[in-house]
């Protein structure tokens, strides 16, 4: 490799075609994605897939290919999806607008591979700080179930396969993701949360712009989560609070909550003994005491961090 | 250089257990539970083997307002990480492995010079028991894969062998946007299209490539993948895609659903 190749790079027939290439590929990956379609040269490769003509792929380690397959599932094909959004008017909602495009294109790469599922969809963001904006990605694997022909709206499911599987023994189907984020400004116009000189005392404005902001988040997030099944399993909740100082003003206070989770569809029978049936077969299965043979982390959970976007500040937990 | 293996390793190769030399001592980095499971798979440990590579990443810059791939970069990452893989199986070829299991591929930086990397391949070479060669990978060399003893049990159980480690690999400059643009979006929150198609199409070359380098390998699919985005010193819009996993196909045929035993709950009394 000569020290100058890279002056001469450009120069050549090869390279300029690449380049062409290129920005008409990244044209029609716009335009695509923009109609809600999935680009060209990925559904190209998807349908290779379905069709057994390229390799399946599967994000899923051995153990948990093992475990998928005893269930008669079998992997497609890695799919993915991103909305990298700017957000000028909303930081926290931009997130529940940016999941949620991101799951409507994931969704669509799984239709378009003929998949019944979606399983260890991990949710991911790249350390790439632009212009106050955050890439929202999704990638996971599309999976197809023995004997079921292709979905019109294939399950998302953000769990393991291991505990997909887990979940569907027990007559549970994990859905979807849902997202509840809010924000609220607080002016504190008699200076109450200031407390500089007081003794013990709670902070009342600011535990209650807390209330607020963390009350409205869950509505926000029971209400998303309606919509694709009854119950949420696995939250993320990740809070911020800020303090604005302006000149010869009051002190603002800003609080934000996001909470993401994996929403479910527990079958629900009311009124009989068979409430609860779920829960039987669980505890109906006879507990065994195991030595298991893996050092370190089990392989049953993946390889990667199932949600890396908010590990900043996830060790507080729920409230 | 990647066929040819020095002398003194080749000496260090020769006192290996093999069959020809029985009371050879095998070297490997197994856990004590990766070693059993390994045995349990039918296989045996003959040694470790390693290649490396230090290579010198040229110089590209990408067009300020452009999302494009940088070639130059792709292709080092590339072909250095191929060499140190080449030469691992090099080396466990002279040793009559039939594959390697546990690779671990890593790069490190050299600290006097930003463009200098070191590219590590270092796994197990294992033989089948009973001397089986249908294990072997299609060009009759030894299977590679990053798969751990568990996993390579695990898969084997499933129904798949494994027969070599894939990779795509595409490093990429993403567009900075001009100062118009931002001043435009103020007070919207409007998807940066720009950025979207590049991760878009940065992740698709990758998984293409990894995926050509699968159908190259004449394998059914591929397990264990995992598609990472990584920084290796270059400027802050330049971000390599990189996927890699481990190519499969089935043993003599593919078992049912219904022969692989169901999963038992257990409560594990480890930590």
């Amino acid at each position: 490799m000569g020290l100058f190749d890279w002056l001469k790079q450009g120069s050549d027939p090869e390279t300029q075609a690449a380049k062409e290439a290129s920005v008409q590929r990244q044209a029609d990956i716009q335009q695509s994605l923009r109609g809600g379609r999935v680009p060209s040269d990925i559904a190209t490769r998807l349908e290779q897939a379905r069709t057994g003509k390229q390799p399946w792929i599967a994000t899923l380690t051995p153990a948990e290919l093992l475990i998928a397959r005893s269930q008669g599932l079998k992997p497609i094909a890695a799919i993915s999806a991103t909305c990298w959004l700017h957000y000028g008017w909303s930081w926290t909602q931009g997130h529940a607008q940016g999941w949620e495009a991101a799951l409507q294109r994931l969704r669509a790469e799984a239709r378009a591979c003929g998949a019944n599922a979606v399983v260890d969809v991990k949710m991911r963001s790249i350390a790439l700080a632009v212009e106050d904006s955050m890439d929202f990605t999704l990638v996971g694997t599309a999976v197809k179930v023995d004997g079921l022909p292709p979905s019109d709206q294939p399950i998302i499911a953000t769990v393991p396969a291991l505990e997909f599987v887990k979940l569907l023994a027990a007559d549970i189907v994990p859905t979807g993701i849902a997202i509840g984020a809010h924000y609220e400004w607080m002016t504190d116009w008699r200076n109450g949360a200031k407390m500089t000189w007081m003794g013990n005392a709670e902070s009342r404005p600011l535990s209650q712009l807390w209330e607020t902001v963390r009350q409205r988040a869950h509505a926000e997030l029971r209400k998303h989560a309606a919509s694709q099944g009854n119950g949420v399993l696995a939250h993320i909740n990740f809070s911020q609070m800020f303090e604005r100082e302006v000149d010869k003003q009051p002190t603002q206070y800003l609080g934000r909550h996001i909470v993401v989770a994996t929403v479910v569809d527990v079958p629900r029978t009311h009124g009989s003994q068979e409430y609860g049936r779920s829960g039987d077969t669980v505890s109906a299965q006879e507990f065994k005491m195991v030595v298991d043979i893996h050092a370190g982390k089990t392989p049953l959970t993946g390889t990667t961090r199932h949600h890396q976007a908010y590990y900043s500040n996830d060790e507080e937990g729920a409230i | 250089m990647s066929s040819q293996i020095p002398a003194y390793a080749q000496e260090r190769l020769k006192g290996l257990r093999s069959s020809a030399h029985s009371t050879g001592v095998f070297t490997s980095d197994f856990s004590v539970n990766e070693f059993l499971l390994v045995r349990k798979a039918g296989f045996e440990p003959i040694g470790l083997c390693v290649g490396t590579c230090v290579y010198h990443v040229g110089i590209q810059y990408g067009s300020w307002k452009k999302n494009e791939e940088l070639q130059v970069l792709s292709k080092a990452m590339y072909h250095a990480r191929e060499l140190a893989m080449a030469r691992m199986r090099a080396e466990a070829q002279a040793m009559n492995a039939d594959g390697i299991v546990g690779v671990k591929l890593t790069i490190k930086r050299l600290e006097w010079d930003e463009n200098l990397l070191e590219f590590i391949a270092i796994g197990t070479g294992v033989v089948h028991g009973d001397g089986h060669k249908g294990f072997r990978a299609h060009d009759g060399g030894p299977f590679t894969s990053d798969l751990s003893g568990q996993d390579f049990w695990s898969l084997l159980h499933s129904g798949y062998r494994p027969v070599e480690m894939v990779m795509g690999s595409c490093v990429y400059h993403v567009a900075h946007r001009g100062m118009f643009a931002a001043m435009g979006s103020t007070g919207q929150n409007v998807e940066l299209e720009n950025f979207t198609s590049a991760m878009y199409e940065a992740r698709e070359i990758a998984i293409e490539r990894m995926q050509h380098e699968a159908s190259a390998a004449k394998a059914e699919g591929v397990v264990g993948v995992d598609i990472h985005e990584g920084s290796h010193g270059w400027q802050t819009h330049v971000i390599e895609f990189f996927a890699i996993g481990t190519a499969v196909l089935p043993l003599d045929q593919e078992i049912a659903p219904e022969k692989i035993a169901d999963p038992i709950m257990v409560l594990s009394v480890n930590d």
